[in-house]
């Protein structure tokens, strides 16, 4: 169960030592008489690249410099500096601040207030450019809460242990602070994650966290950071996979592949964010034909978009391109709560065993 | 053709002395109720620095104009200097007689080229009023002689209509001229800046001026160095015309032509006579009163045919860069001035002349938009470029618009100067100097475009110019280092600490790398 253990203090000491060296090659600089420099990664559309080894965006190999010899950088670089001491001050002493926070702290630092959170904001994406870290490692959180867990899982969270199955009907919810809560126990064997907090009702509904095994995520739409970090590390830590479920459209789509991919935003820390082997198991546009599902009609954006969607790297695989084609000749979409229309039990007892059978072959037996 | 001394000599003659001067009142600088009051004060001023030049005393000028009554529009005008004094007998002839002592024709780089002068004042006096003007003058015997002058216009001679004399140790010339029709505003046609340019053309003169309201000023002496009289010089060949050449020969003492062109006109030889009479066939041997219109128009074009050397530049009296500097500085305090004195060129193929210019920066340089409530002159706020015309040190106020230095200063993109005129504090000074100077019309206020001045005047103005923006850029250059130190010393230390602060470490010493970037152009520069 060594695997289980919290990795909290670990990140904290790998954090402070980054931070450490960071401080220490600055200040060489300066005992050298050299000006200091940052190389800080660009975060420029030009430098995002699709990395076809890892199936993510990542950045690529241009950066910009910010240096104590530059009158007009000079500035931003004790700013930059700045922040990273507060983070450092932050992980030391295991609090967290959200960006707000420290956009108002920032009234009392020697160099003066920002003119706004968009400034301060950019400084803490360059730290985490630089460190290749998240902001939830450097102390900083974001304001929303990730999404709910139901499943057989017991997390600890500073002195609380929680049991997933017993958080009430709303499960588990995943705070921002996600890399601090330690896997104490987990019986389940796989991730479903559900694109609308409905079908996931009536997953838990349904217990087809316990029919599957499954820790059952309710995303409530696109993905938040917190709920992304979770389900990398149940991926990676527990080795549990991870399946998606979604709206047939491109948006529910979409949801999708940033979960197994990754933002071009956040491109600069998606190997701490995306799982490359998450699967999409619908709902497809095949499900629609083969199940014969109440549909709407795509509307022009839905088109435009999944014809954007045709062109980006991420969905260069023969399964989605197949599937694109097939929605947009098919003109229509379908909403995951389309099943209901065989009975509300129809998508725990027919549909879900079907499609986990098809992506994991004989090692799902259906309970 | 005719010159214009041919005009008012005939006018002169045909009429009396004041319908003369009312008919002339424009070109005698007696038009519209600012300008008359400028042309009082000037007048005045100038006879009196002129006359403590000659007698080599470096000349100290008090003006007061004073309201008289309450009218609005009636002013005594006084001019006090500490000059040589006028003897009793010559009173009436200085401050009477019109056209007396004519300066025509005297070829001279003088102040008042017109011969109308002083008396011209006390005329105008005469014509407001009815008063007569008040001289005071002793020339120090220890008799001060106080009298009250009118012109006898039918006769055209001055008369002292009231004389008393006392006894005191005093020397110099006091005048009051009892002026009408005139207005006091301390406009750039004013007698206030009239005073402040004369101040900077010519700083070893003291001036003091009270204003109607009391306010006084006190224009200091910036050099103690007397200019040097000019001297007469002879015409140069390529520069006479025929009509100069008849004039000349009915006052000249030779007894024939040939003689005549060589003791009248400058760069005459013998060796050059025949020349002019084998290009001209006019015969060299007759006398120079038989000399006639053609033969001197022939003669003249001869002279337009052959090469000479050119004229004698001795004759002209530059204010000189080091003095115009002293002007400026005592006047207008600058952050930054640059002059330059040119050498003397030619125009009209003959006539000298010499550029002077100047520009000042900052301090009291530039077009005054307000003053301060006690008139001190550095304290004057100004926006924009200032331009000050002088010829032969006379400050040029009126008629601006056409004139060529005006022309010339205003062909020059400033831009490339690094200066915007339109808010630039900045004054531009520039000084014809020539025994002629060609003006565009009688009033004598603007610079007739003759293509040798104008280019001449550009290139002078540019050389200050250039000056300018070099010093523009190092002051940019300067400030920029200052901010830039200012950023440095700021974000360097905080830098340093936090750093160390990550590192766990004391802070490292900033100072090097301070001294580092401060040496380095900026990486983006």
């Amino acid at each position: 169960m060594s695997k289980l253990k919290g990795l909290g203090g670990e990140r904290k000491k790998k954090v402070l030592a980054k931070l450490g060296e960071f401080g220490k090659a600055i200040v060489q600089d300066f005992e050298r008489g050299i000006p200091p420099r940052l190389k800080i990664p660009s975060r420029g559309t030009s430098n995002i690249v699709y990395d076809e080894r890892h199936r993510y965006y990542v950045l690529g190999p241009a950066y910009g410099i910010r240096s104590a010899a530059s009158m007009t950088q000079v500035k931003k670089l004790a700013q930059t500096l700045c922040v990273a001491d507060f983070c450092r001050q932050l992980v030391n002493s295991g609090k967290f601040a959200t960006l707000r926070e420290m956009y108002y702290t920032a009234e009392g630092w020697e160099t003066g207030p920002f003119y706004d959170q968009e400034e301060s904001n950019i400084l803490v994406e360059d730290l985490e450019a630089i460190f290749g870290l998240k902001r939830e490692d450097l102390g900083l959180m974001p304001e929303e809460d990730g999404a709910a867990v139901f499943g057989e899982i017991v997390l600890k969270e500073d002195n609380s242990v929680i049991d997933a199955t017993k958080a009430g009907r709303g499960g588990y919810t995943i705070p921002p602070t996600i890399d601090e809560v330690e896997f104490v126990k987990c019986k389940a064997k796989r991730v479903i994650a559900i694109e609308t907090m409905g079908m996931y009702h009536r997953f838990v509904q349904e217990r087809a966290w316990k029919r599957f095994n499954a820790l059952i995520v309710g995303l409530k739409g696109q993905a938040a950071r917190a709920t992304r970090r979770f389900i990398k590390r149940v991926n990676e830590e527990l080795g549990l996979p991870v399946y998606l479920f979604t709206d047939g459209d491109p948006f529910g789509f979409h949801i999708a592949m940033v979960i197994i991919s990754g933002s071009a935003k956040l491109a600069y820390i998606n190997h701490e964010l995306a799982v490359p082997d998450a699967k999409y198991i619908g709902v497809t546009a095949s499900d629609i034909t083969n199940y014969k599902l109440p549909t709407d009609k795509l509307r022009e954006l839905d088109v435009a978009r999944l014809k954007q969607l045709q062109k980006d790297p991420r969905y260069n695989t023969e399964f989605w391109q197949r599937e694109i084609k097939k929605m947009i000749e098919l003109g229509k979409k379908a909403e995951q709560q389309a099943f209901a229309k065989y009975g509300l039990e129809y998508v725990v007892k027919e549909y879900l065993p079907a499609k986990l059978r098809e992506v994991e072959g004989e090692k799902f037996i259906n309970p | 053709m005719r010159t214009l001394a041919d005009e008012l000599f005939r006018e002169f003659r045909e009429h009396s002395v004041s319908e003369f001067f009312r008919k002339n009142a424009a070109m005698l600088g007696y038009t519209g109720k600012i300008r008359s009051l400028t042309t009082v004060v000037h007048e005045g001023v100038t006879n009196s620095i002129d006359a403590c030049e000659e007698a080599g005393i470096l000349p100290e000028v008090k003006v007061w104009i004073k309201r008289v009554n309450e009218e609005p529009d009636h002013f005594h005008v006084i001019i006090e200097d500490n000059g040589p004094g006028i003897p009793e007998e010559f009173i009436p002839d200085v401050f009477g007689k019109m056209l007396a002592g004519t300066k025509l024709h005297r070829n001279q780089q003088q102040r008042g080229q017109q011969g109308i002068g002083v008396s011209g004042a006390t005329m105008f006096a005469q014509m407001t009023t009815g008063k007569p003007t008040e001289v005071i003058t002793s020339t120090g015997n220890g008799e001060i002689v106080r009298a009250e002058v009118m012109i006898d216009v039918n006769k055209n001679v001055g008369q002292v209509i009231r004389k008393t004399k006392m006894r005191g140790k005093w020397r110099g010339t006091k005048v009051r001229f009892d002026v009408k029709d005139v207005s006091y505003i301390r406009s750039r046609y004013g007698p206030f800046n009239y005073l402040r340019l004369t101040a900077i053309a010519n700083p070893h003169v003291r001036i003091i001026f009270e204003e109607p309201d009391g306010t006084l000023t006190v224009f200091e002496r910036g050099s103690e160095e007397i200019p040097d009289r000019p001297k007469p010089m002879p015409l140069h060949p390529a520069g006479v015309m025929a009509d100069d050449l008849l004039v000349l020969a009915k006052l000249t003492k030779s007894k024939t032509v040939g003689n005549f062109l060589v003791s009248e006109l400058s760069r005459m030889t013998k060796e050059r006579v025949s020349e002019v009479e084998r290009i001209s066939g006019v015969n060299m041997r007759k006398k120079p009163s038989e000399l006639t219109w053609e033969d001197a128009e022939k003669v003249v074009r001869a002279f337009r045919k052959m090469k000479f050397m050119a004229p004698s530049t001795s004759g002209l009296r530059p204010i000189g860069k080091e003095n115009i500097e002293k002007g400026i500085h005592q006047i207008l305090s600058p952050e930054f001035v640059a002059v330059v004195s040119r050498p003397p060129k030619v125009y009209r193929g003959g006539i000298p002349f010499a550029v002077e210019s100047a520009i000042a920066y900052g301090g009291g340089a530039g077009r005054a938009v307000g003053r301060s409530e006690e008139g001190e002159i550095g304290e004057v706020e100004t926006e924009g470029m200032e331009l000050m015309r002088f010829a032969n040190r006379v400050p040029l106020v009126f008629d601006q618009g056409g004139c060529a230095i005006t022309a010339a200063v205003k062909s020059i993109d400033w831009r490339r100067y690094g200066v915007d005129v339109t808010t630039a504090p900045m004054t531009v000074m520039v000084n014809i100097v020539s025994s002629y100077v060609p003006y565009t019309s009688a009033g004598k206020q603007s610079v007739a475009a003759e293509p040798e001045i104008y280019e001449e005047v550009r290139n002078a103005v540019m050389d200050v110019a250039r000056e300018l923006r070099y010093h523009l850029h190092r002051k940019q250059r300067q400030k920029e280092r200052e901010e830039r130190a200012g950023i440095f010393e700021k974000y360097l230390p905080i830098i340093a600490t936090k750093a160390a602060g990550l590192a766990g470490v004391d802070p490292p010493s900033f100072e090097r790398v301070l001294m580092k970037v401060m040496g380095m152009e900026d990486v983006e520069a």
